[in-house]
């Protein structure tokens, strides 16, 4: 289990978090949610240790994670950034076999067993017999797809993503998220994702946690937690929350507000 | 990965190829024979025999070593600013390296060894003046680096005239260097190589020992955090090898700049970006370039010698706008 107590953050002299405290719950989905700017990103990079920290501290088992050596770390914590970047020429297969860096010795390599990992991983995202491919060179769902083989590789049980569904069309966005879904489900992983769109919180998420400026507006189930309320709270945003088939669905009203801001 | 280990031996076959090439041709050409005997069979009476081994081989190592380390040099500094015209010679390093050492002669009348060690203090400071001055100028909002490539230039720029500067001020002393500091691959400068060489040995051995964790950092830092690299000691350490070997490489025959710039975009495409095969691969062609370069600049405009340097520079300037025009023009292949 990861916990963050009283975290706050800034960058120079703006602070972007402020005593930002929550408990993830080990094999279960965490969608962060809320308006541009609100500190969702950097709650992730202040778990990673990427962004200064100014207090509060971060237990992995109740382990403070600075104690925690980098190579340990990405055994049990991967990350996904917002903008996942590869060089060129880099193929798939290096991509992946990357990703078990902090198993390998100084001058050793994979092991058998972690080559069977990376074709499972490949497996798992649908890109197997694509190993030799650029990464580059692949679709932007297929490269989507490709970061998380390579997050499925490391092998860590934690796994922190930085809105994974960027930049990718419907059919993609409903793709990657049933995959990340997936490694809750059947993989056992935690994973605690930033998602801007809460209709696929409400679609996919176990847990939701609620921000605006900096803090933390409402945390829990995604059923008791996202409500028209908090939504309102959160988002400055008047909607209708309804289930259809048994899923929930949320529907902003197009109110004078709303058009104000569109226009 | 087959064909990219077959890139490396090739590579190997033709760098073996272009040294017994540079010890052959020149003013008199040497066979096969006379200079496998210069090596196995030293006849000191033997002129063309001289000539192989304490003309042209010492020149050849030198290409050989400033190649290699430039290149190798070139090819992590590229993937640990993620920045295509990273190189020692457009991030002040070569120029910081230059004068230092000018600096050191002139001023100080420094012998080789404290050369090599003033070569090593300037390419830090013209490597953290570069950065320093990037940072002034919004590196942090500059994704595509040229504020990078910018202050390295006018910092090159500034050293390099202050170098000029100093040479200019005592006509008596300003021979010996007013050569070296346009690049010169000559044998005269062998007791340089001698003196330094064990530079190059441990900072390519150290670039090598970091090959995996380099080959990370090309995803970007917290990519390379996340998979488990201890980033800060990583490009502390690796651009401590650079400032090392490229320092090492400047204090031997001036600084030359086309080969940290170029090579490792040609070598890329062949070898991908792992740098447990990128570096050695960028150390061999960087060496098989300077070679030939060498030659080039030693036979092609007879009766005139040209210095290696100002031909690589010259190509280095061509390359440069190639590889602007493919990352940064608008319709160029990579430019995003």
């Amino acid at each position: 289990m990861i916990e963050a107590r009283g975290l706050s953050a800034a960058y120079g002299d703006t602070p972007v978090l402020f005593d930002v405290s929550a408990r993830f719950s080990a094999g279960r989905l965490t969608a962060l949610v809320g308006p541009n700017g609100c500190g969702k990103s950097t709650f992730l990079k202040a778990i990673m240790n990427f962004v200064p920290v100014s207090g509060g501290a971060v237990t992995l088992d109740g382990e403070p994670i600075l104690k925690i050596g980098r190579r340990k770390l990405a055994r049990r914590l991967a990350y996904l950034p917002q903008e996942s970047q590869c060089p060129d020429y880099m193929t798939l297969g290096e991509l992946v076999e990357l990703a078990g860096y902090s198993r390998y010795s100084l001058f050793g390599g994979p092991t058998e067993g972690d080559r069977e990992l990376f074709q499972k991983a490949l497996g798992v995202v649908g890109l197997e017999g694509l190993a030799h491919r650029q990464v580059n060179r692949l679709s932007g769902g297929q490269r989507q797809r490709a970061f998380i083989a390579m997050i499925l590789a490391q092998d860590a049980g934690i796994v922190l993503m930085d809105e994974p569904v960027n930049h990718l069309d419907m059919t993609y966005q409903y793709a990657t998220m049933s995959l990340v879904k997936d490694l809750t489900r059947d993989h056992g992983k935690t994973v605690i994702t930033v998602l801007h769109d809460l209709n696929l919180t409400l679609a996919f998420a176990d847990d939701v946690v609620m921000m605006r400026e900096g803090r933390i507006v409402a945390a829990g189930p995604v059923r008791e937690t996202v409500t028209p309320e908090t939504v309102g709270a959160v988002f400055d945003l008047d909607a209708d929350i309804f289930e259809r088939d048994g899923r929930l669905v949320c529907l902003p009203r197009m109110d004078a507000r709303c058009r104000t801001l569109a226009a | 990965m087959r064909h990219r280990g077959a890139f490396l031996i090739s590579a190997a076959v033709l760098l073996v190829v272009t040294l017994f090439l540079n010890l052959s041709l020149g003013a008199i050409v040497i066979p096969t024979s006379t200079i496998l005997s210069a090596f196995l069979s030293f006849d000191r009476q033997d002129y063309a025999q001289n000539v192989v081994l304490y003309q042209r081989l010492p020149r050849a190592l030198i290409a050989l070593y400033v190649g290699a380390l430039f290149a190798s040099s070139g090819s992590v500094l590229q993937g640990l600013t993620r920045n295509p015209l990273a190189s020692p010679a457009t991030l002040g390093i070569s120029a910081g390296a230059a004068a230092f050492v000018v600096g050191g002669v002139m001023l100080f009348d420094f012998g080789l060894e404290a050369q090599g060690f003033a070569a090593l203090a300037g390419a830090i400071l013209g490597f953290l003046a570069s950065l320093t001055m990037a940072r002034f100028a919004g590196l942090s909002r500059d994704p595509r680096g040229l504020s990078l490539i910018l202050s390295g230039a006018l910092v090159s720029m500034l050293l390099i005239g202050l170098a000029n500067a100093l040479l200019l001020s005592d006509p008596s002393r300003r021979a010996d260097l007013l050569s070296w500091i346009s690049g010169n691959i000559n044998h005269v400068y062998a007791d340089r190589l001698f003196s330094v060489w064990w530079l190059g040995a441990v900072s390519l051995g150290l670039l090598f020992a970091l090959a995996r964790p380099l080959t990370l950092m090309s995803l970007g830092r917290e990519q390379a955090a996340s998979a488990g690299v201890n980033v800060d000691l990583v490009t502390r350490l690796s651009l401590a090898a650079v400032m090392v070997g490229s320092g090492s490489a400047v204090a031997i025959c001036g600084p030359i700049g086309f080969v940290g710039l170029v090579v490792p975009h040609l070598v890329r495409p062949f070898v991908g970006q792992d740098q447990r095969l990128g570096l050695p691969a960028c150390a061999l062609t960087g060496a098989i370039a300077c070679l030939l370069a060498d030659m080039v600049a030693r036979e092609a405009f007879q009766p005139f010698v040209l210095n290696t340097g100002v031909l690589l520079d010259l190509l280095g300037g061509l390359a440069f706008l190639l590889i602007v025009k493919r990352f940064y023009l608008a319709g160029g292949e990579a430019a995003r």
